[in-house]
């Protein structure tokens, strides 16, 4: 049973947390809005009437870059951010399809890992390969110029099939293709995903909880397999002993997102708002998100 | 002569000017080598009350001015290995909090961006840091979300010109980095300048921060270096890790941490504690022409001796070069 005045309490926190000038910064004393706690409390705040959310929308608009792009916080550089999928998903979830959004969306489509490049596939097939990966599997980086990573990955796939539910065109469905091919290559051999790849110097890495549960959002609507299974598997079993609001609300959001029951999960997420582990915006957006996909639906759930 | 041949050659004086020209340009804006650096080595068998004694004792002997100062303390966060040796331990960093506040330091803020792993308080808590910093009052500051400022780089050997980095550590006056002693399987170790990877945001850069690797990392760690100054260096060498480092070696009791007030001096120390030949090592052996001192005629042992193990560190294949015997 959600406690309702908890969550609207929660989200009142997260609208006094917009920052006077627009968007929302990471901690409670951080005066910079950055792109992933702005996005992430437009996304918690999507039904909401408050004028907050209007000056949120408002405001990732203005921060856009002229190529399309995002910028990671205010003031950063123009060449954009591995975020940039984030701020696409929070728009489309804002009512916001508008010319921008598509803007954010070719740029998505135009931005790849280094490794897709034949000249470093080359390098990363011949000499340099104490790395297990298939370089000609990629997906996206977190900034222009390098290589796929699963959070930018599995971001960019969420936007993407949020963008394009009915038909996709034929580029955006070979990107999908490719980042799906990406994260089922660098998964961990154990279950789930680290940062990148899964296996280092012929050492497995361990899984990290936040990739893995957007590894597996992204995954949503695809054909089901080993890898799938085995990373549904290891989330559930960590989960249900994590205490870290970031890593548990991501967690229930992917586990929710393929039908198993999070009620346990969500109590135990809830009973965390105590502890002060709720300061930053980004991590209290993630728990409102959490808390919601039981209410108000799962935002970062897709279909194929 | 013709105009076509002028034109000609002309043109490849500019291309060989313009390719040769990042080798001739100096490197870092001016040579910062204090004219005698100081190290004290001090013995500790295990993590426990007792560090704050000896470490206390082993800081006077520097003379340190950190009275009225902020001071902030960097430890090697990555990731959560049970049973390894990847993170400096809590006890040590507490232990130096009290220290420094003892010393008369006006603040003390521990401060880190872990490299890996995006959930910083999992990491705190499943280290035992959390407890620690709780138990201790101490503050500590997520480098990776931290408010970020534009810095024109104080070395070119990136080529990136600027990084973006954390206010919290541009704000403090003393900047302690306190690495765990480890081998690296990309970098050879990762000890007191390698440690300062982590004050780049990964909000801005990722996780990892893949652009450091792509501009090289031994580069990476110079041109930091020299932009943000390190004060002091603990490391904390009393279980150290060798082989697969940083997350998959194996863990390697050295009994000991290395005090000094030159990171190029400690650096070079943990290196022959370990068993290498500092000049082997690129940042090392580059970061002494202008950062700091690695030849110990030109460093002070304060306490303790640099003995190297009977048997040098395990690597990883490529590395094999940096070990003694």
């Amino acid at each position: 049973m959600i406690d309702m005045a908890l969550r609207t309490e929660l989200k009142n926190g997260l609208i006094k947390q917009e920052l006077c000038g627009g968007g929302w910064g990471y901690g409670l004393t951080v005066r910079q809005a950055a792109l992933e706690p702005t996005c992430l409390s437009l996304l918690a705040l999507r039904w909401d009437s408050s004028p907050a959310r209007a000056r949120g929308v408002k405001f990732l608009l203005g921060m856009q870059n002229p190529n399309g792009s995002w910028p990671a916080f205010s003031s950063d550089d123009s060449d954009g951010s591995g975020l940039t999928a984030l701020a696409v998903t929070a728009l489309i979830n804002n009512g916001e399809m508008a010319l921008q959004t598509e803007h954010g969306l070719e740029w998505l489509l135009r931005s790849k890992g280094r490794e897709s490049h034949w000249l470093w596939r080359w390098k990363f097939e011949t000499t340099d390969t104490h790395v297990r990966f298939d370089p000609a599997k990629f997906g996206w980086p977190w900034q222009p110029g390098t290589c796929s990573w699963v959070i930018p990955t599995a971001l960019s796939m969420i936007a993407l099939k949020q963008a394009f539910v009915c038909c996709k065109p034929d580029w955006v469905s070979f990107r999908i293709r490719r980042g799906t091919e990406m994260l089922l290559d660098r998964a961990c051999p154990g279950g789930g995903w680290n940062a990148g790849n899964g296996v280092v110097y012929g050492v497995p890495l361990a899984p990290h909880l936040d990739a893995t549960a957007i590894a597996l959002l992204a995954l949503g609507g695809e054909q089901r397999n080993d890898a799938i299974a085995s990373a549904l598997k290891w989330l559930w079993r960590t989960a249900a002993t994590c205490s870290a609001p970031w890593s548990l609300g991501w967690s229930i959001l992917a586990l929710d997102a393929y039908g198993l029951p999070v009620g346990s999960l969500v109590d135990r997420l809830c009973a965390l708002k105590d502890q002060g582990l709720l300061e930053d915006s980004a991590t209290l957006a993630a728990v409102i998100l959490a808390i919601d996909c039981l209410v108000q639906g799962n935002v970062f759930k897709v279909g194929s | 002569m013709t105009r076509r041949s002028l034109l000609a050659g002309s043109a490849g004086l500019a291309v060989g000017a313009a390719t040769a020209a990042p080798f001739f340009l100096p490197k870092y804006d001016r040579d910062r080598r204090p004219a005698r650096s100081r190290v004290a080595i001090v013995r500790a068998d295990e993590y426990s009350d007792w560090l704050e004694g000896a470490l206390i004792s082993a800081l006077r002997l520097f003379d340190l001015d950190v009275s009225g100062k902020s001071v902030l303390l960097k430890p090697n966060l990555v990731d959560f290995a049970p049973g390894v040796a990847v993170n400096t331990h809590p006890h040590l960093v507490s232990a130096a909090a009290e220290c420094f506040r003892r010393l008369g330091a006006r603040s003390v803020t521990v401060a880190e961006g872990a490299g890996h792993q995006r959930d910083t308080q999992l990491v705190l808590h499943e280290t035992g840091f959390r407890d620690e910093l709780v138990k201790h009052q101490i503050p500590f500051v997520d480098l990776n979300r931290d408010e970020l400022v534009k810095v024109r780089l104080r070395a070119n050997y990136t080529g990136l010109g600027h990084l973006w980095l954390p206010r919290t550590v541009l704000s403090h006056d003393f900047i302690v980095s306190m690495p765990k002693v480890k081998t690296h399987h990309w970098s050879g170790v990762t000890l007191s300048m390698k440690n300062m990877f982590g004050v780049v945001p990964g909000a801005k850069y990722g996780w990892p921060k893949n652009i450091l690797h792509w501009s090289g990392i031994q580069q990476s760690i110079l041109d930091i270096c020299a932009t943000l100054p390190i004060h002091f260096v603990i490391a904390d060498a009393i279980v150290a890790m060798e082989g697969n480092g940083p997350l998959a070696g194996t863990s390697r009791p050295l009994r000991s941490i290395v005090l000094s007030d030159d990171p190029v001096a400690a650096d070079a120390i943990c290196a022959r504690l370990m068993g290498f030949k500092p000049e082997r090592i690129p940042h090392i052996c580059e970061a002494a022409k202008f950062l700091g001192n690695a030849s110990t005629e030109l460093i002070d042992q304060l306490s303790g001796l640099v003995s190297r193990p009977d048997i040098p560190f395990k690597v990883v294949p490529e590395f094999e070069y940096l070990r003694t015997t």
